[in-house]
């Protein structure tokens, strides 16, 4: 089981304390052990963060061991940039970076356009000269309706080549680019929140990994995870090639105070995560941090974080 | 005078291999180096869709060079701004601005490569255009709590920048490439210009043109600053000077000028892959000054003397530059 942080910027008043606090607590988890730290592009107050992947890369410089995950609509973000931003802080990190696709409900987007960035920005961390036709994705622009559905690379061409060099192109656009840098990991993380049927779906037969963010109530998403892993069964797909992700407030020594954090002692703790994960196959708790001073990372590393290994 | 500089590493030359992630690891190195040297501001430039992996979003460079400084101004140089939307570049710089504490300066360009346009999926004719709105909406979003903004090409009715930076607003460079419609442009529209790489008679015309168009615009003289980038090369003798200078020009220059279409010729008409003694090349080999410490410094004297305010040295010598001259400044 591993253990990560994760921030809740909407809430916060300054973005210099909070975003200064987040950087501090990541640096010290990293030192206690735990594993990743997530950040989620938001735009509701004066503290949000609509750029994760600069704070993470940030970070990837203060730390060298703790996973980088950064949580991206597709609203507002040109997938080629996506795609180049977390290629760039994979680098940054040296293969500790990972992509999260929020969920289409909360963008008010059609589940397909985050399904086919997905595709996309995978087709573009391995991909040499390629292009892609979506319904929602063109790379490059000028990609035809006559293109075939999806990433499609040059034919081979033989030693006779046709080859030029970029540099001796000149005015021309080519129909196939590479996207670049490539990340230092060649196949980063891809995770999808799996709030809608069709995404459950989609991520479960595609090898792309389940996340649950800390809003969801628990119950919902036992069922969202166990309905996941069925369909990923049925699908053939192998468990060990997915990390299922479940975000939670931790409520200390206290009723948690509503149905989508955890709470109690250490003991209650532990025998609830570990439940989780005998259900749902859950390999990956985040913790999501409510504010400054927001529970113990010491005594949680101390007292919780072993009794979930074994 | 200001001085300002730039890392190596963020890309991967053909003649210098090496791994991109140490290349990463030595701009921030570079960074933290010329924070104890005294440089101003730090830069990182941008580009896509490149073999050698080159940076393609300078903000996130300089987020890593934020965590290992505290002191140096952090300026993107050029940030393609016609290549984003102009709300989201704003947020990115915001945010790398909470980050710094406030170190961010935004070099912004209109760039030329034509892949970099297709790829990214904006018409690259309306570049110019779409630069000059972008800024004004960049200007506004770090300045204002809400704004409209009605253009041709971007449009914003009551819109709103979350994080709030730390500089309101955030300073801005027109990024200007060498010639004088693009120095008319940046005047007109008030925006400090800095201006790339060019012979000092070039840049006098240059500077002249811009504050001619800008006075002309009714801006004040306080905001028509000028920095300029400028390559210097320094040996003991020229000749040594200048080997230094066919060093860079065989590793990158002679590639990145000649073969993407940044020279243009006096129609305004981009040049790709000309012979090396095409004027508009030979006057870009002619800007990367070779010389003694003592000659450059009477060089960027000169600069100064026009009114330029900062220069921009990417010179791999940042040592010899802190040592010999930046003390002969200010």
């Amino acid at each position: 089981m591993r253990v990560g942080l994760s921030w809740d910027f909407d809430a916060a008043a300054s973005g210099v304390s909070s975003f200064g606090l987040a950087l501090g607590e990541a640096a010290t988890a990293a030192r206690l052990g735990y594993d990743s730290a997530w950040v989620r592009e938001s735009r509701m107050g004066p503290a949000s963060c609509p750029h994760p992947t600069l704070l993470l890369t940030a970070l990837s410089r203060k730390d060298a061991t703790v996973q980088l995950r950064s949580i991206r609509e597709v609203v507002r973000a040109n997938p080629v940039r996506l795609a180049e931003e977390i290629a760039v802080l994979d680098q940054f990190s040296r293969g500790r970076a990972g992509l999260v696709l929020a969920s289409a409900g909360r963008q008010g987007r059609p589940p397909g356009q985050v399904h086919e960035t997905a595709d996309f920005v995978r087709s573009a961390w391995v991909e040499d000269e390629f292009r892609y036709r979506g319904n929602h994705v063109r790379f490059p622009a000028h990609t035809g309706d006559d293109a075939p559905s999806g990433t499609s690379t040059p034919e081979a061409r033989g030693s006779a080549g046709g080859y030029a060099p970029q540099w001796e192109w000149g005015p021309a656009m080519p129909d196939y680019l590479t996207i670049t840098p490539k990340p230092h990991n060649p196949r980063p993380p891809v995770y999808a929140e799996i709030d809608d049927d069709e995404t459950l779906e989609w991520a479960a037969t595609s090898g792309v990994s389940p996340f649950i963010a800390a809003d969801v109530p628990t119950d919902e998403a036992v069922d969202r995870l166990v309905r996941y892993r069925k369909v990923a069964d049925s699908a053939g797909r192998s468990r060990v090639e997915v990390e299922v992700v479940l975000e939670r407030a931790i409520v200390a020594e206290a009723d948690p105070g509503d149905d989508s954090a955890l709470g109690g002692d250490a003991t209650g703790i532990v025998a609830t995560v570990r439940d989780l994960h005998a259900e749902t196959g859950l390999g990956h708790l985040v913790w999501q941090r409510r504010g400054p001073g927001d529970g113990d990372l010491f005594r949680f590393a101390v007292d919780v974080y072993p009794l979930l290994q074994g | 005078m200001e001085f300002w500089t730039g890392g190596t590493g963020l890309a991967r030359m053909r003649a210098m291999p090496s791994s991109l992630a140490d290349g990463y690891d030595t701009f921030v190195d570079e960074a933290v180096t010329a924070e104890k040297l005294g440089f101003a501001a730090y830069g990182a430039p941008e580009h896509h869709f490149m073999y050698d992996g080159f940076i393609p979003f300078p903000l996130e460079a300089l987020a890593a060079a934020a965590a290992a400084t505290s002191k140096i101004r952090l300026v993107t140089g050029a940030m393609l701004l016609p290549l984003y939307d102009p709300l989201d570049a704003a947020e990115a710089a915001a945010t790398l601005d909470v980050i710094s504490g406030g170190r961010v300066k935004l070099g912004l360009g209109m760039g030329y490569r034509p892949m970099e346009f297709d790829g990214l999926g904006t018409a690259k004719k309306t570049r110019g255009t779409r630069l000059v709105e972008a800024i004004e909406v960049l200007r506004r979003a770090t300045a204002e709590d809400t704004f409209d903004f009605e253009g041709k090409h971007y449009n914003y009715d009551g819109a709103s920048l979350s994080p709030t930076p730390v500089q309101r607003p955030i300073e801005i460079w027109f990024c200007g490439g060498t010639s004088e419609r693009a120095a008319r442009r940046a005047g007109e529209a008030g925006v400090p210009y800095w201006l790339a790489n060019s012979p000092y008679e070039a840049t006098e015309a240059i500077v002249e043109e811009y504050r001619r168009a800008g006075r002309e615009a009714g801006w004040p003289d306080e905001r028509l600053r000028v920095a300029a980038f400028k390559d210097v090369f320094i040996g003991n003798q020229i000749a040594e000077a200048e080997s230094l200078r066919q060093v860079m020009l065989d590793v990158f220059y002679e590639e990145h000028i000649l073969g993407y279409g940044y020279l243009v010729d006096d129609d305004g008409q981009h040049v790709y892959n000309p012979p090396k003694d095409h004027p508009m090349y030979r006057r870009f080999v002619d800007s990367l000054f070779c010389g003694t410490a003592e000659m450059v410094v009477e060089e960027l004297k000169r600069y100064e003397a026009l009114g330029v305010e900062a220069v921009f040295l990417p010179s791999p010598q940042r040592q010899l530059i802190a040592e010999k001259i930046m003390p002969e400044f200010n």
